[in-house]
């Protein structure tokens, strides 16, 4: 009996133990993923691999040097496969942070490429999606960034600290813009990123030895989509009201003028309701506190009747910008970015089956939108009184 | 029973004849009016100053001409010494003689007068080198039994500690002392050791250790009997209610029965203020679970599980891994029998050899196999936290145990992964809960769950809120202090 219990235990050891094992080292780790559409019409993707040994010295640091494989075919399995047939290591999907399209790619419409990314089991779901500006996907991978230690580092980073500091650009990860892509009413955005300055010079370890580099990553316009198409470009100040509009605002920051003078005001509790009044009208409420951070010219922020005013020329501010960008959504673009379709659905499901074919082209455009801002100012910052008003 | 011969003479021939004429036997015959009176005693065990002062001494100055009569009722009365005792069993007189007594046979007697006269032949109590304390008493427990017992004593004067004394061991006869407070302490486990102790049939005992596997019937790499040298333990043991034995010739003393918890305790604990002492305790079962399973982790997700490790780190790792020419196992097995090595050559060799041991350990060993690309630094790493995290234990049965379990977890990680992990994991938590000695649990007071237990199990609570001895002890009073409960 003993006997057989030690012979089954070695046959478990033996026969299905090492199914899944693979060594750290004998793993490419890919970070990022670029994919781009080659001049031939096929599919190039591009990996940005972490761990490859470049500097064997630099290794004691914990430093990774990082190279970009690239790959065409039909499909993306066959481009990853002729990139898998030039990297020595097998690839490692498991952690890619971000992956980039190109403008192409997307104006061909997403869907064509979403498949391969959820199917594989080995990748996670919860990667940044971008795309890129102005230049190829495969191009960002390349800039060596001199803050971080890849690139796919960089982008992450930049994405995280840009929620948090500015709300100037939206982010989006891979499941839930799938699901705005699937879902009734609504359509989705991507975050852009392109390069700043000259790629040639910013792939090279040349460009971390300059103070100044001459080549970074920048974020770029919000890239608007019409369901899985892309259909154009919005600028900072466009992105920030849909961030306003969707709620998702962590930070704002708004300039106004306020007799001559330039003020901006910051608030870290923006929150925005939207209601459906009927399926043709929409009501958005918009309630926030915060400070002013900046003056420049003669205000003096000790009298409450100032105060007043401020806010309501702050108010009439950002009610003017947010109505701005309805307006291009509307009009020029056709895209509802805010899902005002997908609430009409939720309450009127009868009328939405009506106009669900009409909705961008038609309905979406007419439809009111009322915005009632309630901003107030708490405090001033550290100071009562503007410099220019103390000297004077 | 074996008869004494009359006969002074052929007494002493026959002792003679039973040890093979060793040197140390001393015989000396004194004729007093005629009568032969024979000394004997073990030059050796015995303390030959007291002898001639005291007995001889005796003999000697008996003057008075009434007593001759009656002299061996006389000596027996009359002998200058704490503990004379009578014998008429001749097979005794080789205890008594090797125990450093002194015996006096009288002509026409079949009876022996015994006198203990022992040789101080220990060292004498002297701080504890295995278990030091910061703060509480510095004593430890000698070879001297007397000694260890009176350490004992001195501490619980209460008469209901009682001492069972068993001799263990055909040629060594070696006094193992059952001690205990009779009226707290629960009498079955009592019983049950001394029925465990008095069929032990071997021919010598040297060592606590010895009697420590006749105890244990379950097999387990785990010790289920704590071993100390510190007479406070054990008191504060006895008086939770357990059972101490101690043995003759060690300064080890066993305590039993004992829980998984005991081993993060030590008596320093019931010194100093509980809320650190709950710190410290917290630290121990962290250091415990970190010496367990880090290893055995660092395997399972460097080469199955890498999806569980954050990017940065991930990266790191197998930037630091490349270059390395053996597997991750090999690595881990490999600088972990170098430590085991390394601490048992620490052990076993003299103080002024630690110095080469831990210059050759750290910076050979260490540094240049880094250095030269042999193992990855991370590797390094890992078995560096093992090591520390173990050394916090001062039981080295424990540690050996714990070493055990942690080859073990590296196996089933090496094959098998996190999942692996969890099983052996599992199979160790359900091996340590089958575990009992003496009707206790050794998983007790977590597994059987036992509230009132708790205030001195991980988190100590301040002594005047503990009002109960631990309740996994079938203790026959559990009220320790207040004589109310906390109900």
């Amino acid at each position: 009996m003993k006997n057989k219990i030690i012979l089954l235990l070695v046959c478990i050891l033996m026969v299905c133990g090492c199914s899944n094992y693979r060594e750290l080292d004998d793993l490419a780790i890919i970070t990022a993923i670029a994919i781009d559409k080659s001049s031939d019409g096929k599919y190039e993707l591009s990996f940005l691999i972490a761990n490859s040994p470049k500097a064997q010295t630099s290794s004691k640091e914990g430093e990774a040097k990082t190279t970009v494989f690239s790959g065409k075919g039909k499909t993306l399995t066959e481009a990853a496969n002729s990139v898998d047939s030039k990297s020595p290591k097998t690839l490692y999907y498991g952690h890619i942070n971000v992956v980039i399209i190109s403008e192409e790619i997307a104006r061909e419409g997403f869907l064509n490429i979403a498949d391969w990314l959820l199917r594989s089991p080995e990748t996670r779901k919860q990667f940044y999606l971008m795309q890129s500006k102005d230049t190829d996907a495969k191009n960002i991978l390349k800039i060596v960034e001199p803050l971080e230690a890849t690139p796919s580092q960089s982008i992450t980073s930049l994405i995280e600290s840009n929620i948090n500091s500015q709300s100037i650009t939206t982010t989006i990860s891979y499941s839930p813009f799938i699901e705005k892509v699937l879902e009734k009413g609504y359509d989705p955005i991507l975050p852009s990123i392109s390069v700043d300055g000259k790629i040639s010079k910013g792939s090279s370890e040349k460009n971390l030895e300059k103070t100044e580099p001459t080549s970074y990553l920048k974020l770029d316009d919000t890239a608007i989509f019409r369901e899985d198409k892309f259909v154009g470009y919005v600028g900072r100040k466009d992105s920030q009201s849909i961030n306003v509009l969707n709620d998702s605002v962590h930070e704002l920051k708004i300039d106004f003028k306020h007799e001559a003078n330039d003020i901006v005001y910051t608030s870290n509790s923006i929150k925005t309701s939207t209601k459906l009044v009927d399926e043709n009208h929409v009501k958005i409420n918009i309630k926030g506190s915060g400070f002013v951070s900046e003056v420049n010219g003669k205000v003096s922020l000790e009298k409450v009747s100032t105060v007043k005013k401020l806010e309501k020329n702050l108010e009439n501010a950002l009610t003017k910008q947010l109505y701005k960008t309805l307006d291009k959504l509307q009009n020029e673009f056709k895209c509802d970015v805010f899902g005002f379709g997908n609430k009409i659905y939720g309450k009127y499901p009868k009328i939405w089956d009506k106009i669900e074919n009409k909705w961008n082209d038609k309905y979406y455009p007419k439809l009111k939108i009322d915005i009632n801002a309630d901003l107030t100012i708490e405090s001033s910052g550290s100071l009562n009184r503007s410099i220019e008003e103390v000297r004077s | 029973m074996e008869k004494i011969n009359k006969k002074v003479s052929s007494v002493i021939k026959q002792i003679k004849k039973l040890y093979g004429n060793s040197g140390d036997l001393n015989t000396r015959v004194i004729k007093i009016h005629g009568v032969d009176v024979g000394v004997l005693f073990m030059e050796s065990s015995s303390g030959p100053g007291d002898i001639s002062d005291r007995i001889i001494k005796s003999i000697d100055f008996l003057t008075d001409g009434d007593i001759y009569e009656n002299l061996y009722e006389h000596l027996k009365n009359n002998i200058f010494n704490s503990q004379v005792l009578t014998t008429k069993d001749f097979s005794r007189f080789a205890y008594y003689l090797s125990s450093g007594f002194t015996i006096i046979v009288v002509d026409g007697h079949d009876e022996a007068i015994v006198m203990e006269t022992r040789a101080e032949l220990d060292r004498g109590v002297t701080e504890s080198t295995s278990e030091p304390i910061l703060r509480g008493p510095k004593d430890s427990f000698t070879e001297s039994h007397s000694k260890n017992l009176g350490l004992v004593r001195k501490r619980i004067k209460d008469p209901n500690l009682w001492f069972d004394e068993v001799k263990v061991g055909k040629r060594t006869e070696t006094r193992v002392t059952i001690a205990y407070l009779n009226d707290v302490t629960d009498k079955n486990t009592v019983s049950e050791i001394k029925r465990i102790l008095e069929a032990i049939d071997v021919d010598g005992i040297l060592d606590s250790g010895n009697i420590k596997e006749y105890l244990l019937k379950q097999k387990s790499t785990f010790p289920q009997i704590l071993s100390t040298e510190r007479p406070d333990l054990v008191c504060q043991s006895i008086l939770n209610g357990k059972v101490a034995i101690i043995v003759e010739n060690t300064p080890f003393v066993l305590i039993l029965p004992n829980v998984f918890i005991d081993f993060m305790h030590t008596s320093e604990d019931q010194y100093q203020k509980p809320v650190n002492i709950s710190f410290t305790r917290a630290l121990k079962v962290f250091a415990l679970i970190v010496t367990l399973f880090t290893p055995a982790i660092y395997i399972a997700i460097t080469t199955f599980d890498q999806t569980a490790v954050p990017d940065k780190l991930l990266i790191s790792l197998a930037v630091q891994r490349s270059g390395v020419p053996f597997p991750t196992f090999f690595e881990i097995i490999l600088l972990m029998i170098i430590f085991e090595i390394l601490r048992e050559g620490d052990v076993r060799s003299p103080s002024n050899m630690g110095t080469s041991m831990s210059i050759v350990g750290a910076l050979v060993l260490g540094q240049a196999a880094v250095d030269a690309g042999i193992v990855s630094p991370i590797a390094v790493i890992v078995i560096a936290i093992t090591s520390i995290c173990s050394l916090i234990f001062n039981d080295i049965d424990f540690m050996n145990g714990i070493r055990a379990w942690r080859f073990i977890f590296i196996l089933s990680a090496t094959f098998f992964g996190l999942i692996g992990l969890v099983a052996s994991g599992l199979i160790w938590l359900l091996k340590l809960s089958s575990l009992e000695s003496f009707g206790v649990p050794f998983t007790a007071p977590f597994s059987p769950l036992i509230k009132a237990s708790q205030k001195d199990a991980i988190v100590r609570f301040p002594l005047p809120k503990i009002f109960r001895r631990p309740g996994y002890l079938n203790n026959n009073d559990i009220i320790k202090q207040g004589g109310k409960d906390e109900k």
